[in-house]
């Protein structure tokens, strides 16, 4: 390698009289980064970039492996996706957890850090301790939750020997399923949030307390203007990292209430896409759910990024 | 630079051959036939209770090698699908929905000379070919109860007509026992349905579905939504708590072994667990099929369920000898009467007489509707033409759920249409 990038500028021949005479002297180094960037351009354009290309054309058809043949039917999928009502509530739904996700972890992970950021045995073992749901599998956090919140499950146990005599049905209860599922995703994020917050926290300087202190600054002042300003890009991470995650919920829900109780109560759109299109079989409508899910998380999330963005800029 | 071009060719040509090493085609040569074959697990259906089928028919056969695949949940027929779409279609699978498959080509169509042994070798049918084997009849549902907790309740037999169901609902509630077991998902909820549709719909027109699916008939018509507001009214009044509906299969069962409800409407593969030593519970358990509103016997069930073939297995004929042994095997036949409680279909077959109380007693049910000509489909329980169209199942049952939960009958119904169009 050290040999061609040496050969290229010593050639002998003299070069063609000042035709395209930077793309020349340039090709060695788009060889050289190619040489780098090519395994994992090809790995990210087979696994990631075809298979959405792909959808974006089954999006287009009537694609049903056992009903062919398969058809073009341009933006009909489409069309009628915004007159569907189980994908309009699945998007409620999803929506719903998502705005769940983004805040309960941020709110309680911020509180948790702050507490957290001190030195000792003791507070490194609780940062552990807040992490081990975080590397957790979904499907190992969602049967244990299940087991919990069971109408027969720990919880309810307590409860009734609390004295509560018809607990709420925690899963089974249409009222209560989807902020079940919520309050699961966001025990699980917690810790995430916990970890990022905290690297923050170390990050802002001592000396900017100590002036603040002399100055007369209390806790919350000195929180208001030193500590969440400085937080900023902690906070972008986690909200457009918490963001994704909510929106492409899918192994909670198959786990712990696959989509029920009944109809349109914890259904997401990840959901109702594997639904219709491994069990109705309808894999281009699916695939136009997938296509327009996608277009939804990178433009909430684009938009979300840009506003964090410009607030840390104008902070 | 040339070196680590070179260097990522040669790792994934390496990963390539790799991966091909990884399948082995046995189609040639005259070693082991090896076959695929997709089982399922329940309380009753044990990996041993598998692994012991399996056997039989291997030693029998010792040319053909089994490798068993288990579902990861009862929903093994999506499991299936899944598996068709990445390339790993099995080549045996057992009690998956033939319904999809069978219209795109993927399963072999048994021929009628392969299908001599059984007892109704029509059933099930797309289009007039049969995909699965019609191996046994399930009862769905017959309601288990359990007699101590009729007796705290002063009820000394069990109801014959609808009304008299109601009423007993309504004592044990006024004890302060939950009349009716159920739980979430197809298996735990859909047979309490199934009862309600047989009495309901079925009982006055068998071709329902059919009917259904040639438009004739809908979900908001009177007769379903008749239905549909008897198991909302269950749940409204209390006799159905709305809670356990969190439960799964398992669980459903084990809470009424644990004597946790008076009623468990379930096909008749429960005795299994009710003549198991170990599972057995302390209680006295009777037996009775679900009461129309006049008393007149229906009796739901399904014949079906067997082994499906795929039609592009590597080694079809080793497939297709392995399917027919192992649902003719006298010694899997006389297992799937002691462990899960099957009434095989098979010509000439009489149960051992070792089944145990349980299941004689259902199978003593299901005969005397036999001899009454009073036997009609298994509501969301039926196969091929008989049976909804593909992922309405799924529907039906969210309907069921919908409808313990509280949501108005006529919205339940009129979502069903809706969800059958769309599947059309």
């Amino acid at each position: 390698m050290t040999a061609d990038l040496a050969a290229a500028p010593t050639a002998t021949k003299p070069p063609p009289p000042r035709r395209h005479p930077a793309r020349r002297r340039r090709w060695p180094r788009v060889r050289h980064f190619a040489g780098f960037a090519g395994p994992g351009v090809l790995v990210y354009a087979c696994f990631v970039l075809a298979p959405i290309l792909v959808s974006v054309w089954y999006s287009l058809t009537n694609y049903n492996p056992f009903n062919p043949p398969t058809k073009f039917t341009g933006l009909h999928n489409y069309r009628l996706l915004f007159t569907d009502t189980e994908f309009l509530t699945s998007l409620r739904v999803t929506t719903v957890l998502t705005m769940m996700v983004v805040i309960v972890p941020n709110v309680f992970g911020l509180g948790i850090a702050l507490l957290l950021d001190r030195r000792g045995w003791l507070y490194n073992a609780l940062r552990s301790v807040f992490f081990i749901p975080v590397v957790l599998s979904s499907v190992v956090v969602s049967v244990i939750w299940t087991r919990l919140l069971d109408d027969d499950g720990l919880v309810n146990r307590t409860l009734r020997s609390l004295g509560v005599a018809n607990p709420p049905g925690w899963l089974s209860d249409p009222k209560y399923a989807l902020y079940s599922v919520g309050a699961i995703l966001s025990w699980q994020l917690l810790g995430l949030c916990v970890v990022v917050y905290l690297a923050g926290l170390q990050g802002v300087p001592a000396e900017l307390y100590e002036a603040a202190a002399i100055d007369g600054a209390g806790p919350v002042r000195r929180f208001r203007a030193i500590t969440w300003p400085l937080l900023a890009p902690a906070l972008t991470i986690n909200t457009v990292v918490l963001l994704i995650s909510g929106f492409k919920v899918f192994d909670h829900i198959q786990v712990i209430t696959h989509g029920g109780p009944g109809t349109g109560t914890t259904a997401t759109i990840a959901y109702n896409v594997l639904q219709t299109g491994f069990v109705a079989n309808r894999r281009g409508y699916a695939s136009a759910m997938a296509v327009l899910m996608l277009v939804i998380i990178g433009t909430v999330s684009a938009i979300v990024l840009k506003v964090l963005q410009r607030r840390e800029v104008d902070l | 630079m040339k070196r680590i071009l070179t260097l990522g060719l040669v790792a994934l040509a390496a990963a390539a051959g790799l991966t091909a090493c990884s399948t082995k085609d046995t189609s040639q040569g005259s070693g082991p036939k090896e076959i695929t074959f997709l089982t399922f697990e329940t309380p009753n259906l044990t990996p041993q209770y598998w692994d012991a089928a399996i056997k039989r028919v291997t030693d029998k056969y010792p040319d053909i090698k089994v490798k068993k695949l288990v579902s990861p949940d009862q929903d093994r027929t999506t499991y299936a699908k899944q598996l068709l779409t990445s390339g790993q279609f099995p080549d045996v699978m057992i009690a998956v929905s033939p319904a999809g498959f069978a219209e795109a080509g993927n399963l072999y169509a048994w021929s009628q000379s392969e299908l001599t042994e059984f007892q109704f070798p029509d059933n099930g049918a797309i289009k007039g070919k049969v995909y699965q084997l019609p191996a046994n009849t399930q009862t769905i549902p017959i309601i288990y109860y359990n007699k101590s907790l009729f007796s705290q309740a002063g009820l000394s037999s069990p109801p014959k007509t609808y009304p008299e169901l109601l009423d007993a609902a309504a004592k044990l509630k006024a004890k302060g026992i939950t009349p009716f077991v159920v739980g979430g998902g197809h298996d735990a909820l859909g047979p309490t349905f199934a009862g309600i549709l047989a009495t309901d719909v079925y009982a006055k027109n068998p071709n329902w579905m059919h009917d259904r699916r040639a438009g004739k008939v809908k979900f908001t018509d009177p007769d379903f939504a008749k239905a549909a507001g008897k198991l909302s009214d269950l749940a409204s009044k209390g006799y159905i708590n709305k809670r356990d509906l969190s439960r799964d299969y398992a669980g459903t069962q084990q809470a009424f072994l644990d004597g946790k409800g008076a009623m468990y409407a379930m096909g008749n593969w429960f005795a299994a667990a009710l003549d198991s030593p170990q599972t057995k519970p302390k209680f006295e358990v009777g037996q009775f099929d679900w009461p129309s509103d006049d008393g007149s016997l229906v009796v739901p069930a399904f014949t079906g369920g067997g082994l499906l073939v795929s039609a592009t297995a590597k080694n079809l004929d080793a497939a297709k000898k392995f399917a027919l042994a192992f649902q003719l095997d006298k010694g899997n036949l006389d297992n799937s009467t002691t462990s899960d409680g099957l009434f095989p279909a098979v010509k000439g077959y009489t149960p051992p007489a070792t089944t145990g109380a349980a299941f004689k007693a259902g199978y003593e049910l299901f005969h005397q509707a036999v001899t009454a000509n009073a036997v009609v489909p298994a509501f969301g329980f039926e196969a091929g033409d008989d049976g909804m169209l593909p992922g309405v199942v799924e529907k039906w049952v969210s309907a069921a759920a919908d409808l313990i939960t509280g949501k108005p009958v006529a919205q339940v119904c009129k979502s069903l249409d809706t969800e059958w169009d769309k599947a059309s």
